[in-house]
Protein backbone atom coordinates (compact mmCIF):
# COMPACT_ATOMS: atom_id res chain seq x y z
CA UNK A 1 0.00 0.00 0.00
CA UNK A 2 1.28 3.42 -0.96
CA UNK A 3 -0.06 6.80 0.08
CA UNK A 4 1.04 9.84 -1.88
CA UNK A 5 0.11 13.45 -1.25
CA UNK A 6 1.26 17.00 -1.76
CA UNK A 7 1.65 19.31 1.18
CA UNK A 8 3.43 22.63 1.62
CA UNK A 9 5.31 22.23 -1.67
CA UNK A 10 6.50 18.68 -0.96
CA UNK A 11 5.54 15.59 -2.96
CA UNK A 12 5.46 12.84 -0.40
CA UNK A 13 5.21 9.11 -0.94
CA UNK A 14 4.66 6.86 2.07
CA UNK A 15 5.23 3.17 1.60
CA UNK A 16 2.89 2.00 4.32
CA UNK A 17 4.18 -1.51 5.00
CA UNK A 18 7.87 -0.65 5.26
CA UNK A 19 7.22 2.78 6.78
CA UNK A 20 9.63 4.33 4.28
CA UNK A 21 9.04 7.91 3.20
CA UNK A 22 10.20 9.27 -0.15
CA UNK A 23 10.20 12.91 -1.14
CA UNK A 24 9.98 12.98 -4.92
CA UNK A 25 9.83 15.40 -7.82
CA UNK A 26 6.74 15.88 -9.98
CA UNK A 27 7.87 13.37 -12.56
CA UNK A 28 8.33 10.51 -10.11
CA UNK A 29 5.15 11.52 -8.32
CA UNK A 30 3.21 11.05 -11.57
CA UNK A 31 4.99 7.78 -12.34
CA UNK A 32 4.08 6.36 -8.93
CA UNK A 33 0.52 7.48 -9.49
CA UNK A 34 0.53 5.48 -12.71
CA UNK A 35 1.82 2.43 -10.89
CA UNK A 36 -0.99 2.85 -8.37
CA UNK A 37 -3.53 2.76 -11.20
CA UNK A 38 -1.89 -0.29 -12.71
CA UNK A 39 0.09 -3.02 -10.93
CA UNK A 40 3.46 -2.63 -9.30
CA UNK A 41 4.98 -5.19 -11.69
CA UNK A 42 3.72 -3.30 -14.73
CA UNK A 43 6.27 -3.39 -17.51
CA UNK A 44 8.42 -0.25 -17.38
CA UNK A 45 8.02 0.13 -21.14
CA UNK A 46 4.28 0.46 -20.66
CA UNK A 47 4.82 3.07 -17.96
CA UNK A 48 7.22 4.91 -20.23
CA UNK A 49 4.66 5.04 -23.05
CA UNK A 50 1.98 6.30 -20.68
CA UNK A 51 4.32 8.99 -19.34
CA UNK A 52 5.46 10.03 -22.77
CA UNK A 53 1.91 10.71 -23.79
CA UNK A 54 1.54 13.00 -20.77
CA UNK A 55 4.89 14.65 -21.39
CA UNK A 56 5.25 18.37 -20.92
CA UNK A 57 7.66 20.49 -22.93
CA UNK A 58 10.47 20.55 -20.41
CA UNK A 59 10.71 16.80 -19.81
CA UNK A 60 12.87 14.81 -22.14
CA UNK A 61 12.55 11.10 -22.73
CA UNK A 62 15.88 10.27 -21.13
CA UNK A 63 14.72 11.92 -17.96
CA UNK A 64 11.48 9.91 -17.94
CA UNK A 65 13.48 6.72 -18.35
CA UNK A 66 15.80 7.72 -15.53
CA UNK A 67 12.88 8.50 -13.23
CA UNK A 68 11.20 5.18 -14.03
CA UNK A 69 14.41 3.34 -13.25
CA UNK A 70 14.58 5.06 -9.87
CA UNK A 71 11.02 3.97 -9.12
CA UNK A 72 11.69 0.38 -10.15
CA UNK A 73 14.79 0.39 -7.95
CA UNK A 74 12.66 1.39 -4.96
CA UNK A 75 10.23 -1.41 -5.77
CA UNK A 76 13.08 -3.92 -6.05
CA UNK A 77 14.51 -2.73 -2.74
CA UNK A 78 11.08 -3.32 -1.16
CA UNK A 79 10.72 0.25 0.00
CA UNK A 80 7.88 1.01 -2.41
CA UNK A 81 4.76 -1.11 -2.91
CA UNK A 82 6.22 -3.49 -0.33
CA UNK A 83 4.13 -6.44 0.77
CA UNK A 84 2.21 -6.69 4.01
CA UNK A 85 4.06 -9.47 5.77
CA UNK A 86 2.57 -8.84 9.19
CA UNK A 87 -0.73 -10.67 8.80
CA UNK A 88 0.85 -13.92 9.97
CA UNK A 89 3.06 -12.20 12.49
CA UNK A 90 -0.02 -10.85 14.26
CA UNK A 91 -0.88 -14.34 15.46
CA UNK A 92 2.33 -14.30 17.48
CA UNK A 93 1.43 -10.86 18.78
CA UNK A 94 -2.01 -12.14 19.83
CA UNK A 95 -0.56 -15.19 21.51
CA UNK A 96 2.03 -13.18 23.37
CA UNK A 97 2.04 -13.26 27.11
CA UNK A 98 1.17 -9.78 28.23
CA UNK A 99 2.20 -8.18 31.49
CA UNK A 100 0.77 -5.16 33.20
CA UNK A 101 3.07 -2.23 32.66
CA UNK A 102 1.02 0.82 33.41
CA UNK A 103 -1.77 1.90 35.72
CA UNK A 104 -3.88 5.00 35.64
CA UNK A 105 -4.71 5.65 39.29
CA UNK A 106 -7.93 7.57 39.78
CA UNK A 107 -6.62 9.14 42.91
CA UNK A 108 -9.61 11.49 43.18
CA UNK A 109 -13.08 11.15 41.74
CA UNK A 110 -13.73 14.74 42.49
CA UNK A 111 -12.79 17.99 40.83
CA UNK A 112 -12.59 21.69 41.60
CA UNK A 113 -13.46 22.70 38.05
CA UNK A 114 -16.67 22.14 36.13
CA UNK A 115 -15.32 21.65 32.63
CA UNK A 116 -18.19 21.35 30.23
CA UNK A 117 -16.72 18.61 28.06
CA UNK A 118 -15.41 16.38 30.85
CA UNK A 119 -15.74 12.69 29.96
CA UNK A 120 -15.40 12.00 33.68
CA UNK A 121 -18.54 14.05 34.39
CA UNK A 122 -16.77 16.59 36.55
CA UNK A 123 -14.64 13.93 38.10
CA UNK A 124 -17.32 11.58 39.32
CA UNK A 125 -17.45 9.08 36.42
CA UNK A 126 -21.18 8.36 36.74
CA UNK A 127 -20.61 7.41 40.38
CA UNK A 128 -20.05 9.08 43.69
CA UNK A 129 -17.34 11.45 44.78
CA UNK A 130 -14.45 9.56 46.28
CA UNK A 131 -10.78 9.82 47.10
CA UNK A 132 -8.45 6.85 46.89
CA UNK A 133 -7.06 5.90 50.27
CA UNK A 134 -3.45 4.93 50.84
CA UNK A 135 -4.20 1.23 51.39
CA UNK A 136 -5.99 0.93 48.04
CA UNK A 137 -3.18 2.80 46.28
CA UNK A 138 -0.60 0.54 47.87
CA UNK A 139 -2.53 -2.54 46.76
CA UNK A 140 -2.57 -1.09 43.23
CA UNK A 141 1.22 -0.68 43.19
CA UNK A 142 1.64 -4.19 44.63
CA UNK A 143 -0.69 -5.53 41.92
CA UNK A 144 1.40 -3.77 39.28
CA UNK A 145 4.69 -5.14 40.59
CA UNK A 146 3.27 -8.66 40.89
CA UNK A 147 1.83 -8.66 37.36
CA UNK A 148 4.62 -6.92 35.49
CA UNK A 149 6.81 -9.97 34.84
CA UNK A 150 10.33 -9.02 33.89
CA UNK A 151 9.44 -5.57 32.66
CA UNK A 152 11.66 -3.04 34.37
CA UNK A 153 9.90 0.27 33.81
CA UNK A 154 6.48 0.61 35.42
CA UNK A 155 4.27 3.59 34.69
CA UNK A 156 1.82 5.06 37.11
CA UNK A 157 -0.28 8.07 36.21
CA UNK A 158 -2.01 9.99 38.96
CA UNK A 159 -5.26 10.96 37.34
CA UNK A 160 -8.70 12.12 38.32
CA UNK A 161 -10.85 14.07 38.68
CA UNK A 162 -8.20 16.32 40.05
CA UNK A 163 -5.35 14.40 41.69
CA UNK A 164 -4.10 17.40 43.68
CA UNK A 165 -7.31 17.13 45.74
CA UNK A 166 -5.70 14.03 47.24
CA UNK A 167 -2.06 15.01 47.09
CA UNK A 168 -1.01 13.60 50.46
CA UNK A 169 -1.88 10.12 49.20
CA UNK A 170 0.03 10.81 45.97
CA UNK A 171 3.13 11.64 47.98
CA UNK A 172 2.82 8.57 50.17
CA UNK A 173 2.31 6.31 47.17
CA UNK A 174 5.37 7.69 45.43
CA UNK A 175 7.40 6.96 48.56
CA UNK A 176 5.92 3.47 48.75
CA UNK A 177 6.71 2.77 45.09
CA UNK A 178 10.28 4.00 45.47
CA UNK A 179 10.74 1.78 48.54
CA UNK A 180 9.95 -1.28 46.42
CA UNK A 181 12.13 -0.51 43.39
CA UNK A 182 15.35 -2.10 44.51
CA UNK A 183 13.78 -5.22 45.99
CA UNK A 184 11.90 -6.04 42.78
CA UNK A 185 14.33 -4.50 40.26
CA UNK A 186 11.71 -2.06 38.99
CA UNK A 187 11.72 1.60 38.13
CA UNK A 188 8.53 3.57 38.63
CA UNK A 189 7.85 6.33 36.18
CA UNK A 190 5.25 8.50 37.83
CA UNK A 191 3.21 11.06 35.97
CA UNK A 192 0.51 13.45 37.08
CA UNK A 193 -2.28 15.20 35.23
CA UNK A 194 -3.59 18.39 36.81
CA UNK A 195 -5.82 21.37 36.17
CA UNK A 196 -3.45 23.55 38.20
CA UNK A 197 -5.94 25.07 40.64
CA UNK A 198 -4.20 23.70 43.74
CA UNK A 199 -0.70 23.83 42.33
CA UNK A 200 1.85 25.55 44.57
CA UNK A 201 5.63 25.77 44.98
CA UNK A 202 5.86 22.75 47.26
CA UNK A 203 3.90 20.58 44.84
CA UNK A 204 6.03 21.76 41.92
CA UNK A 205 9.18 20.95 43.83
CA UNK A 206 7.89 17.49 44.69
CA UNK A 207 6.83 16.83 41.09
CA UNK A 208 10.15 18.03 39.70
CA UNK A 209 11.87 15.47 41.87
CA UNK A 210 9.49 12.56 41.39
CA UNK A 211 7.33 12.93 38.30
CA UNK A 212 8.69 11.74 34.99
CA UNK A 213 6.08 13.78 33.18
CA UNK A 214 3.30 16.18 34.13
CA UNK A 215 0.29 17.02 32.01
CA UNK A 216 -1.09 20.51 32.62
CA UNK A 217 -4.61 21.10 31.36
CA UNK A 218 -5.12 24.42 29.61
CA UNK A 219 -7.13 25.12 26.47
CA UNK A 220 -5.29 28.08 24.98
CA UNK A 221 -6.61 31.63 24.70
CA UNK A 222 -8.16 33.00 27.87
CA UNK A 223 -11.66 33.39 26.44
CA UNK A 224 -11.61 29.83 25.05
CA UNK A 225 -10.21 28.34 28.24
CA UNK A 226 -12.65 30.20 30.48
CA UNK A 227 -15.65 29.28 28.35
CA UNK A 228 -15.12 25.52 28.82
CA UNK A 229 -13.17 25.34 32.08
CA UNK A 230 -15.05 27.36 34.69
CA UNK A 231 -14.62 27.06 38.44
CA UNK A 232 -17.44 25.79 40.68
CA UNK A 233 -18.84 29.33 40.95
CA UNK A 234 -18.72 29.82 37.20
CA UNK A 235 -15.70 32.08 37.08
CA UNK A 236 -12.94 31.53 34.55
CA UNK A 237 -9.91 29.56 35.69
CA UNK A 238 -7.31 30.86 33.22
CA UNK A 239 -5.92 33.62 35.44
CA UNK A 240 -5.52 31.20 38.34
CA UNK A 241 -3.61 28.55 36.46
CA UNK A 242 -1.64 30.29 33.72
CA UNK A 243 1.11 31.93 35.84
CA UNK A 244 1.54 28.71 37.80
CA UNK A 245 1.86 26.59 34.68
CA UNK A 246 4.41 29.00 33.22
CA UNK A 247 6.47 28.81 36.38
CA UNK A 248 6.11 25.02 36.51
CA UNK A 249 7.20 24.54 32.88
CA UNK A 250 10.24 26.77 33.42
CA UNK A 251 11.15 24.94 36.61
CA UNK A 252 11.21 21.70 34.58
CA UNK A 253 13.52 23.36 32.04
CA UNK A 254 10.73 23.27 29.46
CA UNK A 255 10.97 19.50 29.28
CA UNK A 256 9.11 16.43 30.50
CA UNK A 257 5.72 18.08 30.63
CA UNK A 258 2.85 18.93 28.31
CA UNK A 259 0.38 21.71 28.43
CA UNK A 260 -2.59 19.86 27.09
CA UNK A 261 -5.75 21.41 25.76
CA UNK A 262 -8.98 20.25 24.26
CA UNK A 263 -10.52 21.99 21.29
CA UNK A 264 -14.20 21.81 20.47
CA UNK A 265 -16.63 23.10 17.88
CA UNK A 266 -16.40 26.43 19.71
CA UNK A 267 -12.80 26.92 18.62
CA UNK A 268 -12.24 25.22 15.32
CA UNK A 269 -9.54 27.88 14.86
CA UNK A 270 -7.56 25.99 17.50
CA UNK A 271 -4.22 26.74 15.82
CA UNK A 272 -4.60 30.15 17.47
CA UNK A 273 -4.82 28.42 20.85
CA UNK A 274 -1.73 26.33 20.23
CA UNK A 275 0.15 29.43 19.13
CA UNK A 276 -1.12 31.32 22.14
CA UNK A 277 0.39 28.66 24.39
CA UNK A 278 3.64 28.92 22.44
CA UNK A 279 3.52 32.71 22.85
CA UNK A 280 3.13 32.20 26.59
CA UNK A 281 6.48 30.44 26.55
CA UNK A 282 5.48 26.78 26.51
CA UNK A 283 7.63 24.42 24.46
CA UNK A 284 5.71 21.14 24.88
CA UNK A 285 2.16 21.50 23.68
CA UNK A 286 -0.69 19.11 23.04
CA UNK A 287 -4.14 20.08 21.79
CA UNK A 288 -6.70 17.38 21.15
CA UNK A 289 -10.11 17.33 19.52
CA UNK A 290 -12.91 16.82 22.03
CA UNK A 291 -14.46 13.36 21.96
CA UNK A 292 -18.07 13.63 23.02
CA UNK A 293 -21.57 12.48 22.20
CA UNK A 294 -22.72 13.92 18.87
CA UNK A 295 -25.71 15.69 20.46
CA UNK A 296 -23.48 17.95 22.56
CA UNK A 297 -23.41 21.45 21.04
CA UNK A 298 -19.60 21.59 21.28
CA UNK A 299 -19.05 18.20 19.60
CA UNK A 300 -16.94 17.95 16.49
CA UNK A 301 -19.11 17.04 13.52
CA UNK A 302 -18.29 15.63 10.16
CA UNK A 303 -18.84 18.97 8.49
CA UNK A 304 -16.12 20.49 10.70
CA UNK A 305 -13.41 18.20 9.30
CA UNK A 306 -12.31 20.39 6.35
CA UNK A 307 -11.85 23.40 8.64
CA UNK A 308 -9.89 21.34 11.18
CA UNK A 309 -7.64 19.98 8.45
CA UNK A 310 -6.95 23.53 7.26
CA UNK A 311 -6.02 24.45 10.81
CA UNK A 312 -3.56 21.58 11.06
CA UNK A 313 -1.92 22.74 7.81
CA UNK A 314 -1.80 26.30 9.08
CA UNK A 315 -0.28 25.19 12.36
CA UNK A 316 2.34 23.00 10.68
CA UNK A 317 3.48 25.85 8.42
CA UNK A 318 3.63 28.32 11.29
CA UNK A 319 5.60 25.85 13.40
CA UNK A 320 8.20 25.50 10.65
CA UNK A 321 8.40 29.27 10.29
CA UNK A 322 8.97 29.65 14.02
CA UNK A 323 11.52 26.87 14.05
CA UNK A 324 13.48 28.70 11.39
CA UNK A 325 13.37 31.81 13.54
CA UNK A 326 14.69 29.88 16.53
CA UNK A 327 11.30 29.94 18.25
CA UNK A 328 10.33 26.32 17.71
CA UNK A 329 8.13 24.21 19.97
CA UNK A 330 6.80 20.66 19.99
CA UNK A 331 3.22 19.80 19.17
CA UNK A 332 2.42 16.33 20.50
CA UNK A 333 0.27 15.26 17.57
CA UNK A 334 2.87 16.27 14.98
CA UNK A 335 5.65 14.37 16.67
CA UNK A 336 6.63 11.33 14.72
CA UNK A 337 9.74 9.28 15.10
CA UNK A 338 10.53 7.90 11.65
CA UNK A 339 14.04 6.70 12.35
CA UNK A 340 13.68 5.22 15.82
CA UNK A 341 9.98 4.83 16.43
CA UNK A 342 8.24 1.82 17.88
CA UNK A 343 8.66 -1.67 16.45
CA UNK A 344 5.97 -3.24 14.35
CA UNK A 345 4.73 -5.42 17.22
CA UNK A 346 3.86 -2.27 19.12
CA UNK A 347 2.29 -0.68 16.07
CA UNK A 348 0.06 -3.67 15.46
CA UNK A 349 -1.02 -4.39 18.97
CA UNK A 350 -2.78 -1.22 19.92
CA UNK A 351 -2.63 0.87 23.07
CA UNK A 352 -2.59 -2.08 25.46
CA UNK A 353 -5.78 -1.12 27.25
CA UNK A 354 -7.19 -3.97 29.32
CA UNK A 355 -3.95 -5.93 29.24
CA UNK A 356 -0.83 -3.80 29.63
CA UNK A 357 -2.67 -0.73 30.79
CA UNK A 358 -5.54 -0.50 33.26
CA UNK A 359 -7.31 2.15 35.27
CA UNK A 360 -7.95 1.84 39.00
CA UNK A 361 -10.92 3.51 40.70
CA UNK A 362 -10.64 5.11 44.16
CA UNK A 363 -12.02 1.91 45.69
CA UNK A 364 -9.72 -0.39 43.70
CA UNK A 365 -11.78 -1.67 40.77
CA UNK A 366 -9.80 -2.38 37.62
CA UNK A 367 -11.07 -1.15 34.24
CA UNK A 368 -9.49 -1.57 30.78
CA UNK A 369 -8.72 2.17 30.73
CA UNK A 370 -9.77 5.46 32.27
CA UNK A 371 -12.38 6.02 29.61
CA UNK A 372 -14.33 2.88 30.53
CA UNK A 373 -14.49 3.78 34.22
CA UNK A 374 -18.09 4.01 35.40
CA UNK A 375 -19.37 1.49 32.86
CA UNK A 376 -19.57 -1.46 35.24
CA UNK A 377 -19.84 -4.16 32.61
CA UNK A 378 -16.17 -3.40 31.95
CA UNK A 379 -14.91 -4.09 35.48
CA UNK A 380 -12.04 -6.54 35.05
CA UNK A 381 -11.50 -7.25 38.75
CA UNK A 382 -9.86 -5.30 41.53
CA UNK A 383 -6.41 -4.59 42.87
CA UNK A 384 -6.91 -6.82 45.93
CA UNK A 385 -8.01 -10.00 44.14
CA UNK A 386 -6.56 -9.37 40.68
CA UNK A 387 -8.19 -9.74 37.26
CA UNK A 388 -11.28 -11.96 37.30
CA UNK A 389 -12.75 -11.27 33.88
CA UNK A 390 -10.07 -12.93 31.78
CA UNK A 391 -12.69 -13.38 29.03
CA UNK A 392 -13.09 -9.63 28.79
CA UNK A 393 -9.35 -9.16 28.98
CA UNK A 394 -8.95 -11.55 26.03
CA UNK A 395 -11.23 -9.45 23.86
CA UNK A 396 -8.96 -6.48 24.52
CA UNK A 397 -5.85 -8.54 23.91
CA UNK A 398 -7.18 -9.61 20.51
CA UNK A 399 -7.93 -6.05 19.53
CA UNK A 400 -5.31 -5.00 16.97
CA UNK A 401 -4.88 -3.43 13.58
CA UNK A 402 -5.99 -6.60 11.78
CA UNK A 403 -9.09 -7.14 13.92
CA UNK A 404 -10.54 -3.85 12.70
CA UNK A 405 -12.00 -3.95 9.20
CA UNK A 406 -11.80 -0.18 8.82
CA UNK A 407 -8.04 -0.17 9.39
CA UNK A 408 -7.21 -2.47 6.49
CA UNK A 409 -7.14 0.19 3.81
CA UNK A 410 -5.89 3.00 6.02
CA UNK A 411 -2.41 4.36 5.47
CA UNK A 412 -2.15 5.67 9.04
CA UNK A 413 -2.77 2.32 10.73
CA UNK A 414 0.82 1.88 11.90
CA UNK A 415 0.82 5.32 13.53
CA UNK A 416 -2.30 4.96 15.66
CA UNK A 417 -2.23 1.15 15.93
CA UNK A 418 -5.94 0.87 15.33
CA UNK A 419 -7.09 3.80 17.39
CA UNK A 420 -8.79 4.12 20.74
CA UNK A 421 -10.90 1.18 21.93
CA UNK A 422 -13.05 3.41 24.14
CA UNK A 423 -13.86 5.78 21.30
CA UNK A 424 -14.79 2.80 19.15
CA UNK A 425 -17.05 1.45 21.87
CA UNK A 426 -18.71 4.80 22.53
CA UNK A 427 -19.55 5.42 18.90
CA UNK A 428 -20.21 1.90 17.60
CA UNK A 429 -20.91 -0.31 20.62
CA UNK A 430 -17.84 -2.54 20.30
CA UNK A 431 -14.09 -2.15 20.47
CA UNK A 432 -13.16 -3.44 17.02
CA UNK A 433 -14.58 -0.54 15.08
CA UNK A 434 -13.11 2.94 14.79
CA UNK A 435 -14.28 6.46 15.60
CA UNK A 436 -14.48 7.84 12.08
CA UNK A 437 -13.96 11.54 12.76
CA UNK A 438 -10.96 10.70 14.92
CA UNK A 439 -9.51 8.57 12.11
CA UNK A 440 -9.92 11.31 9.57
CA UNK A 441 -8.07 13.76 11.80
CA UNK A 442 -5.40 11.24 12.69
CA UNK A 443 -4.66 10.72 9.00
CA UNK A 444 -4.30 14.45 8.50
CA UNK A 445 -1.93 14.77 11.44
CA UNK A 446 0.25 11.96 10.10
CA UNK A 447 0.45 13.81 6.77
CA UNK A 448 1.48 17.04 8.48
CA UNK A 449 4.00 15.28 10.72
CA UNK A 450 5.69 13.58 7.77
CA UNK A 451 5.71 16.81 5.77
CA UNK A 452 7.56 18.46 8.67
CA UNK A 453 10.15 15.67 8.52
CA UNK A 454 10.55 16.30 4.80
CA UNK A 455 11.12 19.97 5.58
CA UNK A 456 13.72 19.07 8.20
CA UNK A 457 15.55 16.86 5.71
CA UNK A 458 15.61 19.73 3.24
CA UNK A 459 17.30 21.97 5.82
CA UNK A 460 20.18 19.53 6.29
CA UNK B 1 18.95 9.25 -6.76
CA UNK B 2 18.17 12.38 -8.69
CA UNK B 3 14.40 12.38 -8.48
CA UNK B 4 13.89 10.76 -5.10
CA UNK B 5 15.07 11.61 -1.63
CA UNK B 6 14.32 8.87 0.87
CA UNK B 7 14.06 10.08 4.44
CA UNK B 8 15.96 8.33 7.15
CA UNK B 9 13.32 5.88 8.30
CA UNK B 10 13.37 2.71 10.34
CA UNK B 11 12.16 -0.08 8.09
CA UNK B 12 9.27 -1.62 9.97
CA UNK B 13 10.09 -5.04 8.60
CA UNK B 14 13.54 -4.91 10.16
CA UNK B 15 11.94 -4.17 13.51
CA UNK B 16 10.28 -7.61 13.47
CA UNK B 17 13.66 -9.18 14.16
CA UNK B 18 14.20 -7.91 17.66
CA UNK B 19 11.01 -6.03 18.38
CA UNK B 20 8.28 -6.68 20.87
CA UNK B 21 10.27 -6.35 24.11
CA UNK B 22 7.44 -4.30 25.60
CA UNK B 23 9.61 -1.81 27.48
CA UNK B 24 8.19 1.15 25.58
CA UNK B 25 5.82 3.62 27.13
CA UNK B 26 2.11 2.92 27.19
CA UNK B 27 0.54 5.14 24.56
CA UNK B 28 -2.07 6.77 26.72
CA UNK B 29 0.23 7.74 29.58
CA UNK B 30 2.03 10.44 27.66
CA UNK B 31 -0.36 13.25 26.96
CA UNK B 32 -3.31 12.08 25.02
CA UNK B 33 -5.84 10.15 27.08
CA UNK B 34 -8.47 10.50 24.37
CA UNK B 35 -6.79 9.20 21.23
CA UNK B 36 -4.18 6.62 20.41
CA UNK B 37 -0.87 8.00 19.28
CA UNK B 38 1.87 5.46 18.79
CA UNK B 39 4.00 6.74 15.93
CA UNK B 40 5.75 9.31 18.10
CA UNK B 41 6.87 6.92 20.78
CA UNK B 42 10.44 6.04 21.32
CA UNK B 43 11.76 2.50 21.11
CA UNK B 44 13.64 1.59 24.29
CA UNK B 45 15.41 -1.34 22.68
CA UNK B 46 17.77 0.26 20.19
Amino acid sequence: MVHQYKNNGFNIVLDVNSGCVHVVDDLVYDIIELYQEKEKDTDSGEVFEAMRSKKTEDTDEAEIKEAISEVTKLIEDEVLFSEDIYKDYIFDVKKRKTVVKALCLHIAHDCNLKCKYCFAEEGEYKGKRALMDYETGKAALDFLIANSGSRHNLEVDFFGGEPLMNFEVVKKLVAYGRSKEEEFDKKFRFTLTTNGILLNDDIMEFCNKEMDNVVLSVDGRKEIHDMMRPTANNKGSYDIIMPKFQKFADSRNQDKYYVRGTFTRNNLDFAADVLHLADMGFKQISMEPVVSAPEEPYSIREEDIPKIKEEYDKLAKEMLKRRKEGKGFNFFHFMIDLSGGPCVAKRLSGCGSGTEYMAVTPWGDLYPCHQFVGNEEFILGNVFDGVKRTDLQDTFKECNVYSKPKCQECYAKYYCSGGCAANSYNFHGHINDAYDIGCELQRKRVECAIMMKAWEAEQE
Amino acid sequence: MKHVKTLNTRNLKESMKKGGCGECQTSCQSACKTSCTVGNQTCENK
